[in-house]
């Protein structure tokens, strides 16, 4: 899941303080699990900005609503009226929701986020999250089992620990463990330790973040969606 | 999906108010959250036995304070409680 | 000869080699440089230019290294994944070859949050690189100079000609992966190697046998690192807070003890201390040499280069071969 936090209030205040009639706009999915912007954050949020705008002395409208995913447009459709009676979007969406929605907007009014998307992590326990992954593009978790060190080591090294590893533990905060020795310990479990042996090569980041923006295109399901349309179309006339 | 439209949720914000300075003879609005299996069957009890509390205190009867939810706390400052009672 | 450096020629002669370490300043005055390269010129084969060590802004390493090498003294360039992308360490490579550089030392390099262990600002939010490791750096180092090629595959009129190290640290966890970890540095092609600072002997003589299992010894010289002990508490530091590093405790109350026995004269208590670490030093020095396998001692003054002089002279190291150009 995409893993992250609510802004500071204070920033968020100073985003908002100089609109009229305001939506927080939560999403239901992701950043409702990490208790950063799902409904019932976004109904908090919407309460803290209404108090804020009284004590503050401004005239604000403050509302909030909540749909269950913000990255595909079918979720968007019944309040899409709604929403461009607004003068701002505050979304606490992650990232993605928030690019997706202001798209989708096209300029009518502002979208402006209303938490920090973190990482893509998992939930180990309730109230606590790790990132687990880097959507690097071209994943080696077989070579490492099952532990990447792209996101796990602070210095995402490709062939073994660094001379920081202290009592299993990363240089870079003692509460941090050190990937590389997650990943000996758990290859030797494995009886697969060998696999570490082969050096591997600089890699190839042109399919992560360094090789500019990303897309995956499903030809097939692209062309059958095509098709839909076009007989539904055909059928209508 | 017709209701998703009403669960926009919007509160009016006239009852909140600018900080200022307290008047001497000024007592809180208080809102008790009550359980219905303890603390509401105290307040029972106490009216039973003609004990006398605040009239400035108003009692939320609850099925169990576990339904309680920040939502509900932040409504009643924002409604003009002063102050919050969580019994449970 | 792979670059015709001292260090290597040293190497290659059979002789035990001696390296020693010189931080640049964070100063734009080269002066520091030019007095710490004469203090240590005679004393050592080469001198490691550190690379922005421990995280902090400092003269460039191969700012600093040509400073020492026109002051007489060779020094071993020292390059950081931490700080650019392979692009950058290849033309700071073509460029540190063309100004006359023979040696460089690959490393992974202190992250950035690190800050001189959080006595200085530093640059803890910077953005680190690591487009490449230590590992594939020396690979990088190899085919340039081997096979006249890029990284990329793009020909190289003139190759960098450099003696290529990589650092080792025997004693981290996870232990009984460090010796694989050293492998794959040599089969990436590190013709030298410089271990962590050892105090812990019979540790490093059980990682050396595995080094050795794996005929390591006979594929790069392995250079012993030890960092010269100024006071009792620098020892307790190290054994508690630097990865890698155990002190052997009869070494800390040797340090514990030459400190007493100062009574309460502060500038006595430093220089006994001081004589005990440069004791400490030359017998830890004698101890690695005979381990079979080593070819010569990385020794570390860290902002002590006085002390390269007495260490060396003791040990039997001096004077230090020269070679006819």
């Amino acid at each position: 899941m995409i893993v992250g936090q609510q802004k500071p209030f204070d920033e968020i205040w100073s985003m908002v303080r100089d609109f009229k009639k305001v939506l927080v706009y939560g999403c239901n999915t992701c950043v409702a699990i990490c208790h950063a912007g799902g409904g019932k954050e976004a109904e908090i949020l919407a309460s803290m900005l209404r108090m804020k705008a009284a004590q503050e002395g401004v005239d604000m409208q403050v509302d909030s609503a909540a749909i269950e995913r913000h990255c595909e447009p079918e979720f968007f459709e019944p309040l899409d009226e709604k929403v461009r009676t607004y003068d701002l979007v505050l979304s606490p969406a992650c990232g993605v929701g928030v690019n997706f929605l202001a798209d989708r907007l096209a300029g009518a009014i502002p979208v402006y986020p209303g938490i920090n998307t973190s990482f893509y992590g998992g939930v180990p326990e309730a109230g606590f999250f790790v990132e687990l992954c880097g959507g690097c593009g071209n994943c080696i978790l077989h070579l490492t089992g099952g532990i990447c060190p792209i996101v796990r080591c602070s210095k995402s090294l490709m062939n073994g620990p660094c001379g920081g590893t202290n009592n299993g533990k990363c240089e870079v905060s003692d509460q941090t463990d050190c990937a590389w020795y997650l990943i000996v310990e758990r290859m030797k479990k494995l009886g697969t330790l060998e696999k570490l042996l082969e050096v591997q090569p600089p890699r190839d980041w042109s399919t992560g973040t360094h090789g500019g923006p990303r897309r995956v295109s499903l030809e097939h399901i692209r062309a059958y969606e095509e098709k839909e349309e076009k007989n539904a179309a055909t059928e209508g006339k | 999906m017709a209701d998703v439209a009403e669960a926009t949720e919007r509160t009016p914000v006239s009852t909140i108010e600018k900080p200022q300075d307290i008047p001497a003879e000024w007592q809180p609005n208080v809102l008790a959250f009550a359980c219905h299996y303890c603390a509401f069957a105290a307040a029972d009890l106490a009216g039973v036995m003609r004990l006398s509390y605040p009239p400035n205190v108003k009692i939320i009867r609850l099925p169990c304070t576990g339904k309680l939810d920040h939502i509900h706390v932040l409504r009643a400052f924002e409604r003009g409680i002063d102050g919050v009672f969580v019994a449970g | 000869m792979k670059s015709g450096s001292n260090l290597e020629k040293v190497i290659a002669s059979g002789k035990m080699a001696v390296t020693a370490e010189l931080g640049p300043p964070m100063s734009a005055d080269p002066h520091e440089v030019v007095k710490k390269a004469g203090i240590l010129k005679g004393f050592c084969d080469a001198a490691n230019i550190t690379d922005c060590q421990t995280a902090v802004v400092r003269i460039s390493s191969i700012a600093a290294a040509v400073i020492a090498l026109r002051e007489g003294l060779e020094p071993v360039m020292q390059m950081t994944c931490r700080d650019r992308n392979r692009i950058a360490m290849q033309a700071d490579l073509l460029g540190a070859a063309a100004l006359g550089l023979k040696n460089c030392l690959c490393i992974a390099g202190d992250h950035q949050k690190f800050s001189a262990a959080g006595k200085l600002k530093g640059h803890p939010g910077a953005k680190n690189v690591y487009d490449v490791d230590t590992c594939q750096l020396v690979g990088i180092m190899k085919k340039m100079r081997d096979e006249g090629l890029q990284q990329g595959g793009d020909k190289l009129e003139v190759a960098p000609k450099f003696f290529i190290g990589a650092s080792w640290t025997p004693m981290g966890d996870p232990m009984d992966f460090r010796p694989y970890n050293l492998k794959k540095k040599v089969d990436s092609g590190a013709d030298f190697i410089q271990t962590q600072g050892i105090y812990d002997m019979d540790l490093f003589r059980s990682q050396m046998e595995k080094a050795r299992n794996l005929g390591l010894h006979e594929r790069t010289a392995i250079l012993a690192g030890i960092i010269v002990p100024k006071s009792a508490m620098m020892l307790k530091y190290m054994d508690s807070s630097v990865a890698g590093v155990t002190v052997p405790k009869p070494l800390i109350d040797r340090m514990n003890k030459a400190k007493e026995a100062a009574g309460d004269d502060k500038k006595k208590m430093r220089e006994l201390q001081e004589q005990e670490g440069i004791k400490i030093t030359v017998e830890l020095i004698q101890q690695a040499l005979e381990i079979p396998g080593i070819k010569g001692v990385h020794i570390q003054a860290i902002e002590w280069e006085t002390a390269m002089e007495p260490i060396v002279k003791a040990a039997g190291l001096y004077p230090r071969p020269t070679f006819d150009a």
